[in-house]
């Protein structure tokens, strides 16, 4: 008899494993793909959305554009949601800046009490220069993210967000 | 029909015919100098403690209700978040530039996560015998440094942060009807008042204008000139005379019931 | 009565030896306030588990009223404390509680630590101990957010950017906890419920199962 031969105990033993994995797996694994959907889905790139901004009252300060975006899919939940941009007018070209801090996501103010001229984030005393571009030495990692922008009939319309191009 | 250490059962079933533990506790002679049962003398005094806890507990409850501040509105862009207490500290540490910016990983992960890791491990780094805290100075001088560095970035955080103004940010505000057509909205939102103000006059970074209880005339002197305490610079109105007198009496009409 | 109760049950189940090994133990003087003032300090575990309990309890209450959906999420808070019967107090033991458990959770781990009890044999016990404390600080973190006020959606926004800076897997398990890359809303708010109500009470539980099984099958730390 061979050394290795597989007792009747060990064959139970493995078989009872093999059993057991089959039952743990397959009652868990739906439901992990289950939980995990969110991570696996394709997240979809936004069309541009009108903001009620002329663009011939814009001026080289930003100013602060609030639109909406009727219909935002949040799961099962549609909802129309406000965005809130900044917008300046660099020569001709219209900039508008993401408020979205980019150290923790808190929101960026322009011009706010005692940060004249710059991009002031409440949250961590972060700051960014007019053009977005971080202020060294404060938290944020990056320049603020900026909006595609678009002109129709003299109005100003946002599409979605892309990294900072002036810095 | 024996089974295990020494079990007697009933035929196959479960039931012990013998051996059985007898249900009296052990006599108090049995416990050897001032050691007690737990059952029941020393749990009394556990509860005892407990029930003076929990008359504490009740008390801290009732004089102080459970915040709850205005539903979450996402697109509100003023808000200064803040955790809660014990997460005031690791909030504090992104703050400072060697764990922020592009270190942000360093506060964020790595220095949290040394932190309960070594926590973890601590009984695997002090393995000596020794138990009494000042017969192991390196373990006890670490911890003590740990929780006093917790203790100042909470410190920190909660002194640094505008209680003021984010108890104002979050407070509940009623709800007020407004013709959205009128003059005085009209020219409310294109002044500079709605930025700080809000949308429907509920506040932000600046204070409510629902209840002001202040007469137009006071409301378009502080347009102008600013509060007393300064809390509201002077010069933010930019408009004519007249649009200030439609807008201050807009202003000092809005009241919730 | 109750004792011809027990004793038929016990005649069928044989309780006595659980009941022996839960409740009918020796205390040492050492630990106990009544012989040692300053023995005050070997409370803290007992009284983090009787927040504890008070915790699970308040929560399964609250539940009868809350609703995690972005659209009544709070204005069920609202109506609980404001409109129910001792809803004040119930929401008030659950926020106090989170709190205490806590304070509580951290003097019971400067006495272990301090007493050095988390020497040989009790490293185990250690560990799951620490276990105990992460979870609890999960639970405070997925629990913020259920009230859906503004202090909720906010803090739990930087929470989530932190979760977010893990290198390689931070935007995985953002997701993971927003339900979306970008949105905070209905699905952060479901997930966060689910965490805090089933999958980390669940992990809670197991794990004071075990420290509590620990502790008797060591015993208390002698004096030092």
């Amino acid at each position: 008899m061979s050394k290795n031969r597989v007792s009747r105990r060990q064959f139970l033993s493995y078989s009872l494993m093999g059993v057991g994995g089959f039952m743990i797996s397959g009652t868990l694994m739906p439901m992990l793909r289950f939980a995990v959907d969110p991570v696996l889905q394709k997240s979809g790139i936004g069309d541009f959305t009108p903001t009620p901004q002329k663009v011939d009252e814009l001026t080289d300060t930003p100013v602060r554009v609030d639109y909406t975006i009727k219909d935002r899919k949040d799961a099962w939940y549609e909802s129309d949601v406000s965005y809130t941009a900044w917008v300046y007018k660099d020569g001709d070209a219209i900039i508008a800046l993401s408020p979205v801090c980019k150290h923790l996501g808190c929101t960026v103010n322009w011009g706010s009490e005692g940060h004249p001229n710059e991009f002031f984030c409440p949250c961590h005393a972060g700051r960014y220069t007019k053009n977005g571009a971080n202020v060294k030495g404060t938290p944020p990692i990056g320049p603020l993210d900026e909006y595609e922008v678009m002109v129709k009939d003299g109005l100003l319309y946002l599409g979605g967000t892309k990294p900072n191009t002036l810095v | 029909m024996q089974r295990g250490k020494g079990m007697k059962f009933v035929g196959d079933s479960r039931i012990k015919a013998s051996h059985k533990m007898p249900n009296v506790p052990k006599d108090y002679s049995e416990h050897p100098g001032k050691t007690e049962a737990f059952w029941p003398n020393f749990l009394l005094k556990e509860w005892l403690i407990g029930a003076v806890f929990l008359i504490g507990y009740l008390v801290l409850t009732l004089a102080n209700p459970a915040p709850l501040e205005r539903q979450a509105d996402p697109t509100d862009t003023m808000y200064i978040p803040v955790p809660d207490w014990y997460f005031l500290s690791m909030y504090q540490l992104l703050k400072y530039e060697f764990a922020s910016g592009p270190w942000n990983i360093v506060g964020a992960i790595i220095m949290p996560g040394l932190a309960i890791g070594a926590l973890m491990l601590v009984p695997f780094m002090d393995t000596t015998k020794e138990r009494r805290p000042f017969k192991r100075p390196l373990p006890t001088a670490f911890m003590l440094l740990s929780v006093a560095a917790l203790i100042y970035l909470t410190w920190e955080s909660v002194a640094n942060h505008d209680w003021e103004l984010a108890e104002r940010q979050g407070a509940i505000v009623e709800e007020i009807e407004f013709d959205m057509e009128s003059e005085g909205y009209h020219i409310y939102a294109e002044s500079s008042c709605i930025g700080c103000h809000g949308d429907s006059f509920e506040g932000g970074m600046g204070v409510t204008l629902v209840d002001t209880g202040l007469t137009a005339e006071e409301i378009a002197d502080i347009a102008v000139n600013g509060t007393e305490n300064g809390k509201m610079a002077p010069g933010y109105w930019s408009g004519t005379d007249e649009e200030l007198k439609i807008l201050s009496e807009f202003i000092s009409e809005l009241k919730s019931d | 009565m109750l004792n011809k109760i027990y004793d038929w049950v016990d005649e069928r189940l044989d309780i006595t030896p659980i009941w022996r090994d839960i409740a009918d133990h020796e205390v040492p003087e050492h630990v106990n306030p009544a012989h040692h003032f300053s023995a005050f300090i070997y409370c803290f575990g007992g009284l983090t588990f009787f927040i504890t309990v008070i915790q699970i309890l308040s929560g399964m209450f609250l539940t009868m009223y809350y609703t995690p959906d972005i659209e009544n999420a709070w204005k069920s808070v609202y109506y609980l404390q404001n409109e129910v019967a001792f809803g004040e107090i119930v929401r008030g033991m659950h926020h106090w509680g989170a709190s205490l458990v806590i304070v509580m959770m951290f003097l019971h781990t400067l006495r272990v630590f301090f007493t050095g009890s988390y020497k040989k044999p009790r490293e185990l016990n250690w560990i799951v101990g620490v276990l105990i404390f992460v979870t609890m600080l999960g639970l405070g973190f997925t629990g913020y957010l259920l009230p859906w006020d503004m202090k909720a959606l906010f803090a739990t926004k930087v929470g989530i950017e932190i979760a977010g800076s893990v290198p390689f897997i931070g935007e995985q398990i953002k997701i993971l906890l927003a339900g979306d890359s970008e949105i905070l809303g209905a699905q952060t708010l479901t997930r966060f419920f689910a965490i805090h109500v089933f999958f980390l009470p669940a992990a809670l539980l197991g794990l004071l199962a075990a420290h509590f099984v620990f502790i008797r099958r060591q015993g208390i730390s002698g004096p030092l």
